[in-house]
């Protein structure tokens, strides 16, 4: 190989400098949305004051960050961990709002012991374990339904969880008793899982006046999922497999991936990360509704492209979801303490979603120009 | 005017007009100097061939006269007036045309839309449907092709003679002066080569300058006035054809004996490792054959003969619907293609980028691919081990890449094929299936592959060797399957064979009644 070419394909973050590692270990993709994130805050803290704006101050606060911030990103965080899998290996997962709604109607149901499976005296009432995980396994099994669609019924992912967006939708309110609502206000046990705190108790010394409320039991959740999941696509096997079903399908079936079985799984995965979402939604909002899921698919898939994930799979990151999840928060957060009604907010995320597509696809044309220039020279 | 080129020409002579001057043309790539300083003048009136090795230049040089590539030094001018780089529109205005191997149609849009796509006849806005007929139907007879290319099929119904025809018909009608054909008769029957003759003849005596490029000697003898010969990179001579003969166009061409181009040395046979038995499938009837450890079997024939599918159906990536795959002496039943290869099989497919690597993966990810789960403990990927095979297999195979963590999509060619070979040595196969292993890679990775091919035949493993170049066939292979239609129509062994005794069985009775259709093969074969 001549030494232009050494030069030029070698990657410079590989090359000495502390610095240089960090950016290696966060990723030069994920750094920008670092900088997005710095960006996001000085507006919505700074910048708005100057406009007249008011309430931005309160965004540095323990109250905000640990009980709004970081417990609003919770649910669509998980959904979007999840569908992050999905995307990489190249397909997508449409009905996790949906498959949310329906673990949160069964675990509120099982709890509580009424509605189809509630009343059908197989599971015991009122034990808070057996009903977290009832409400994982439904998300586990729609997943499995829509992975079936996917690989024997060979429907393109994007019309299959089109539909079963739609049925899993319906089949929630079949689930709830007369189609109503699961109250568990009288739960405490499982209300937990949304109003308690880790840490309640320490004695912090307040900063900036702020004072110190623990840890919520939801951020903890979420950051244990998206430690797991990022062990799962980066040291083991499925996880490769995923990366490589998503860089290329045919060549990884030549290359011995079994196909039909990982991509199963991966939607078994995807659904039931969003049937725990769904799980902690009946808990936060103290009830199994069916309608608890609504429009999550929306915020998950598009923290997951804003997170760098490529559109036509292969390449992406739990940790980029995880920092996109946050931005999207922020955005959230500071348009709230700003005071924008949430029809700005909706209208915002929409354009979000495609403004993170549309730098993803412009760097995928990039990288896709670079490959063909060299390929074509050998 | 001289016809040896030499790099600095005296006075140049006057030309005729309609020449297409080609002055000290070089092009680089980062593994190869493609081009070094080739000089030649393309004549109106003149069918000129160029001929090489793969790897030679013509491809190159073919690129850069239709403006796809900018040579790193160098002019192209016609009528006096320099062409300017890299735009293939400059080039079709001055009425330069390519035909590529692979010509792009459209699949969807019938014959008459192909030809004159861009240059539609319109009316009020709209498809002058009726002009547009009348217009391919008039030029089609005009050139006694209205048999030979039916004006109502679609794109992807036409075979490969008739996508050429196409493209050559877009040519004509736009008034070409310089036309280049690339391997035109690779997949073309006798019938529809003699046709394609008297067309470029008749082009030739309306003026048109054609460039002829091909493998065939004989054809090229029989066809063209001149012959080029490119040797790595460099223009060797340009002699008329009357003055030369085979032994001479390839003494010329490889520049050695052809026999010490391939440094096949067999260590001898052992037990039989593959033997298939009345292999039956959508695209084959009754395919028997057998592969002994320490031989390399070539599969010779034409595109869409079924070589390609014949292996994916017995690495279980195609369906078979009857006959025995029997492995080391044991009737194995495979349906997927990690049933292959745990039955210790492996498959380099002919189109890396589309079957055999994961591009925007790295080197390390792909060359362990096809053992991941052996490197597993609990699922969790033992990364020590992992770079530890994957950098054996790599330095074995001498792999150039800045590092394992590399894109293998931006390798160059030749490496990226060695990055699937490595894959597949790491798999230690009793049977390793090579599927045109040399396409489209530079001459110094070639040669290292055909040693490499030696070296692993040598140390035991039963080598399926497809390819369409016959030389690499005829140089590496202990035994020789032709393959048409659908069939193996004979075996050779490797003292016995030449490409006359291939081409014969690859060609006979083509046009009569087979299972399928070369063309339907070679659209279903596409997608696996």
């Amino acid at each position: 190989m001549s030494e232009s070419q050494t030069k030029q394909t070698t990657n410079p973050a590989r090359r000495g400098g502390i610095i240089k590692r960090v950016v290696g270990v966060i990723g030069t993709d994920n750094l920008s949305l670092i900088f997005a994130l710095v960006i996001v805050v000085f507006l919505v803290t700074t910048v708005s004051g100057w406009f007249g704006l008011s309430g931005g101050d309160k965004f540095f606060s323990w109250q905000n960050l640990m009980n709004s911030l970081a417990q609003a990103i919770v649910i669509v965080g998980l959904v979007a961990i999840g569908e992050t899998v999905v995307i990489i290996a190249g397909a997508l997962d449409i009905s996790v709002g949906s498959i949310a709604s329906i673990g949160s109607v069964v675990a509120a149901s099982v709890l509580v012991g009424v509605g189809i499976i509630g009343s059908l005296g197989i599971l015991p009432v009122g034990n808070v374990v057996i009903a977290i995980l009832a409400g994982i396994l439904a998300g586990t099994i729609a997943g499995a339904i829509n992975g079936f669609i996917v690989t024997v019924l060979r429907v393109n992912p994007i019309i299959a969880t089109l539909g079963t967006l739609a049925a899993f939708a319906g089949f929630a309110f079949l689930l709830a008793p007369d189609g109503k609502p699961v109250g568990v206000m009288t739960q405490p046990a499982f209300t937990w899982l949304a109003q308690g705190r880790f840490l309640e108790n320490i004695a912090i010394p307040s900063l900036g006046g702020a004072k110190w409320t623990g840890i919520p039991v939801l951020t903890v959740i979420l950051v244990v999922v998206a430690i797991a999941a990022h062990i799962l696509m980066s040291y083991t096997d499925f996880g490769r497999s995923i990366y490589a079903i998503g860089g290329n399908a045919t060549a990884a079936r030549l290359a011995g991936i079994n196909l039909s079985k990982v991509r199963v799984l991966m939607y078994m995965l995807s659904g039931g990360i969003a049937g725990l979402a769904g799980v902690l939604l009946a808990a936060r909002t103290t009830s199994g509704n069916p309608i608890n899921g609504n429009g999550i698919e929306l915020q998950a898939i598009t923290a997951v492209f804003l997170g760098g994930a490529a559109t036509s799979g292969g390449k992406g990151t739990i940790a980029g979801t995880f920092l996109a999840v946050i931005l999207v928060g922020i955005l959230n957060n500071g348009m709230n303490l700003l005071g924008f009604n949430t029809f700005i907010q909706r209208v915002a995320l929409g354009f979000l979603l495609i403004a993170a597509v549309a730098i993803s696809q412009w760097r995928q044309a990039r990288a896709e120009n670079a490959r063909t220039r060299i390929a074509n020279a050998g | 005017m001289t016809d040896v080129a030499s790099s600095h020409p005296p006075t140049p002579p006057p030309v005729k007009p309609g020449t297409l001057e080609i002055r000290g043309i070089s092009k680089a790539f980062p593994n190869v100097q493609a081009l070094s300083d080739v000089s030649l003048d393309i004549r109106p009136g003149e069918i000129l061939a160029f001929v090489g090795e793969n790897g030679a230049g013509k491809s190159t040089l073919l690129k850069i006269i239709n403006g796809d590539y900018k040579p790193d030094a160098g002019t192209l001018s016609m009528d006096g007036r320099p062409l300017t780089f890299p735009s293939p529109y400059v080039a079709h205005q001055s009425g330069i045309r390519v035909i590529y191997q692979e010509p792009e149609i459209i699949p969807g849009v019938d014959v008459a839309e192909n030809i004159w796509v861009g240059e539609l006849p319109k009316r009020f806005g709209l498809l002058d449907r009726r002009q547009l007929n009348q217009q391919v139907e008039r030029s089609l007879k005009e050139y006694g092709f209205e048999g030979a290319l039916p004006m109502h099929l679609l794109g992807d119904e036409l075979s490969s003679a008739q996508r050429q025809l196409v493209e050559i018909m877009r040519a004509l009608k736009s008034g070409v002066r310089v036309l280049a054909l690339d391997e035109p008769t690779s997949s073309l029957t006798d019938e529809e080569v003699d046709r394609l003759f008297a067309l470029v003849r008749r082009l030739r005596g309306e003026g048109v300058a054609i460039i002829y490029v091909s493998h065939r000697i004989k054809e090229i003898l029989r066809l063209c006035d001149r012959v080029a010969i490119l040797r790595d990179g460099n223009l060797i001579a340009v002699k008329p054809a009357s003055e030369l003969n085979d032994a001479e166009i390839v003494r010329l061409m490889v520049g050695r004996e052809l026999s010490s181009v391939f440094q096949r040395r067999p260590a001898g046979t052992g037990h039989e490792v593959l033997r298939v038995e009345g292999l039956q499938s959508n695209w084959h009837d009754d395919v028997n054959f057998h592969i002994n450890a320490g031989e390399v079997i070539g599969f010779a024939g034409l595109v869409g003969a079924g070589r390609t599918e014949l292996a994916k159906v017995i690495f279980g990536a195609l369906p078979k619907t009857g006959g025995q795959v029997i492995l080391s002496g044991q009737v194995v039943t495979i349906h997927r293609p990690d049933e292959a290869i745990a039955r210790g099989i492996g498959f380099a497919p002919e189109d890396r980028k589309r079957e055999g690597l994961v591009p925007v993966r790295s080197v390390l990810e792909n060359a362990s691919m096809a053992i991941l789960r052996q490197l597993t403990r609990f699922h969790f990927v033992r990364k020590g081990l992992e770079r530890m095979v994957a950098t054996r297999f790599v330095e074995r195979l001498r792999v150039r890449t800045p590092s394992l963590e590399q894109e293998v999509g931006k390798l160059s060619g030749g490496n990226q094929q060695k990055v699937v070979l490595a894959r597949w040595l790491a798999a230690k196969p009793k049977v390793l299936i090579l599927d045109e292993p040399t396409r489209g890679i530079d001459v110094g990775a070639k040669v290292e592959i055909y040693h490499l091919i030696d070296e692993l035949a040598n140390e035991g493993l039963g080598i399926m060797l497809i390819s369409s170049e016959l030389p690499e066939i005829l140089g590496l292979s202990d035994r020789i399957y032709v393959m048409q239609n659908g069939r193996i129509t004979g075996e050779l062994s490797g003292a016995e064979a030449t490409e006359e005794a291939i081409l014969g069985l690859a060609f006979t009775d083509h046009l009569s009644a087979a299972p399928v259709g070369s063309t339907a093969s070679q659209q279903k074969g596409s997608t696996i």
